[in-house]
């Protein structure tokens, strides 16, 4: 009887269960692990039709590829946006500082080329999980120590530690430094020390230097993660960004594959109608 | 190689006369036969799974060229890395070993590596850089630093996606006791396996064996079978070490392109990385 007193105040003692039964580790938290896809919600921008303010994946009724559950077989190179209203998530909004909104502009009509990832380069955060929906899966390992998120788009590696350690000082990376924390059943990560040059999408959006970002991933039932993402940058934008959407379980007898970005991109050409970028390089 | 328990009185100096012979054997020992790993690994959570968790870096230079090389500035002379065939030479084809020639003397420009690509198996794993082993009951990955390459090992149940023409290749696992067994297909033939040029065909089949040997050594095998290259499949083998430096970790590594198209790898420490953006100095549209 005693014993059994005992374990019942353990299982009191450890983190509540936020919503549905979610699977556990032994240590208690919640099993992020498996992979996943992004299923909705955020930036949908994919072409330069998106460019003049035309989101040309938005919500809209009528389009899409189902629920986004349809998994890789239905989103791969399908380039539907998702229905509308699924997940109920808004699309981030951008208020930036006067020079900032000039810089913003020029990247968006002139400088599309100069987006790194047209030229392979590693995508930061949150772009590297907020690809268009259905179309790029992240493969989450996790243990005691760490959260590791292993993404099929241009083999992006962020093992995070997950206590909650101090930033480096010297260290300015693609995707930052990353360290995180449990709050209850949440994943909580501080992301500083980028390099400046990331761009948040496609359509000209960026940030600096000073880029800040708290994402948190919360398992709300064994197929789902709401991922939220809040994006500071004082010298960028006069308020926090916010960025929200879901990843889905992919179903088991899917694999992560890979994307390789090699010189001589060849969606390039997407990004202006000037000269795909080949007279001026970015950097 | 594996370190006895210490022997009886009695054994002592029988043991002894046995190391002289044993040093002068140990490369022919090495090569014969693959020496059974008496080290037990810890385990993961489930008390089962070996756990070969951890950063780990080979220390040799069998990336320079893994048949062995001459001392360079800076890189001390190597031996091949090359157990079988005994004579530690790859057996290439007469026409492929032409080729293999031909690269060797195109190697300060054609090395796929010099325009950042990833690196393939099993060059990834005797890399100048550290690889971290990422693993929890019934997961394993590898991720490189070089380039941020990782491999996701699905377990061996699951049939190869072969139809595919990768940089890291398709991986497949399963543990054989506590040794890590992978083979690995889907392997591009823009490949090369060192700076030397030694290289394979898109049809290479490589079988991999991952022995802990200490708490700290993983003795890495990799037998490559390739009938378009080779007259006869053919075995490396190298010891990774584990970086055991206190908040050791897998930093970014990523290649940034100078103004004449030539790649290169900046450190994520060096302040060239950074990219201060002085907006009020922007020309405004």
């Amino acid at each position: 009887m005693r014993i059994l007193a005992i374990c019942s105040v353990l299982i009191a003692l450890m983190p509540g269960p936020a919503t549905a039964q979610v699977p556990r580790l032994p240590d208690g938290h919640p099993d992020l692990q498996g992979l996943w896809i992004k299923s909705a919600g955020g930036f949908q921008g994919l072409f330069v039709g998106s460019l003049e303010g035309t989101n040309f994946a938005a919500p809209a009724v009528g389009r899409g590829a189902g629920d986004g559950r349809g998994g890789r077989g239905a989103g791969r190179g399908a380039g539907g946006g998702p229905p509308a209203g699924l997940g109920g998530f808004p699309p981030p909004q951008y208020e930036y500082t006067p020079e900032a909104e000039a810089e913003k502009r020029d990247r968006q009509q002139r400088r599309g080329y100069e987006d790194p990832e047209a030229h392979c380069h590693l995508p930061g955060v949150p772009r590297g999980l907020e690809q268009p929906a259905g179309l790029y899966p992240v493969q989450i390992i996790q243990d005691e120590k760490y959260v590791a998120l292993l993404h099929e788009y241009v083999h992006d590696v962020r093992i995070i530690p997950t206590d909650n350690s101090a930033h480096p000082k010297t260290y300015w990376a693609w995707d930052g430094d990353s360290r995180g924390r449990w709050e209850g059943d949440t994943f909580v990560v501080d992301v500083t020390n980028f390099n400046g040059r990331t761009w948040l999408d496609m359509a000209g959006n960026f940030v600096d230097q000073n880029e800040h970002v708290v994402e948190r991933f919360t398992l709300t039932d064994p197929d789902t993660i709401v991922y939220e993402a809040t994006i500071t940058d004082p010298t960028v934008f006069t308020k926090p960004v916010q960025e929200r959407f879901t990843l889905r379980r992919v179903p088991k007898e899917q694999q992560i594959l890979e994307y390789s970005c090699l010189e001589g991109e060849r969606s390039l050409q997407h990004y202006t109608d000037e000269d795909g970028g080949k007279k001026r390089r970015a950097r | 190689m594996r370190s006895p328990r210490a022997p009886g009185p009695a054994l002592r100096s029988a043991t002894l006369a046995a190391a002289v012979v044993m040093t002068t054997l140990t490369v022919a020992a090495q090569t014969a036969r693959t020496a059974p790993s008496t080290y037990v690994p810890p385990r993961l959570s489930d008390g089962k799974t070996p756990d070969f968790r951890g950063i780990w870096q080979v220390r040799d230079t069998p990336y320079v060229n893994i048949e062995g090389h001459p001392a360079e500035k800076g890189i001390a002379a190597a031996r091949s890395i090359v157990i079988d065939p005994a004579d530690g030479k790859i057996p290439y084809k007469p026409e492929a070993l032409a080729r293999k020639q031909e690269n060797y003397r195109a190697r300060a420009t054609s090395d796929p590596s010099l325009k950042c690509y990833q690196a393939g198996v099993p060059r990834a794993t005797y890399l100048p850089s550290p690889l971290q082993i990422l693993q929890s009951p019934g997961n394993l990955a590898i991720v490189y630093q070089e380039n941020h390459a990782f491999r996701v090992f699905q377990p061996e149940t699951r049939p190869h996606f072969d139809s595919a023409d990768w940089w890291m290749g398709d991986t497949r696992y399963r543990w054989d006791g506590d040794v890590l067994v992978a083979d690995v297909v889907a392997l591009t033939d823009e490949l090369w396996l060192d700076q030397a040029g030694n290289y394979h065909s898109a049809d290479v089949h490589v079988f991999e064996r991952y022995t802990m040997t200490t708490a700290d050594t993983i003795q890495y095998e990799a037998r490559l079978e390739d009938s378009n290259v080779y007259s006869r499949p053919w075995t490396l083998r190298t010891f990774l070490q584990r970086v055991k430096q206190a908040g050791a970790r897998i930093i970014e590594d990523e290649c940034l392109e100078d103004a004449n198209g030539v790649r290169h790898h900046i450190s994520p420490s060096d302040p060239r990385s950074l990219l201060k953006t002085d907006l009020s100095r922007r020309k405004k549209p």
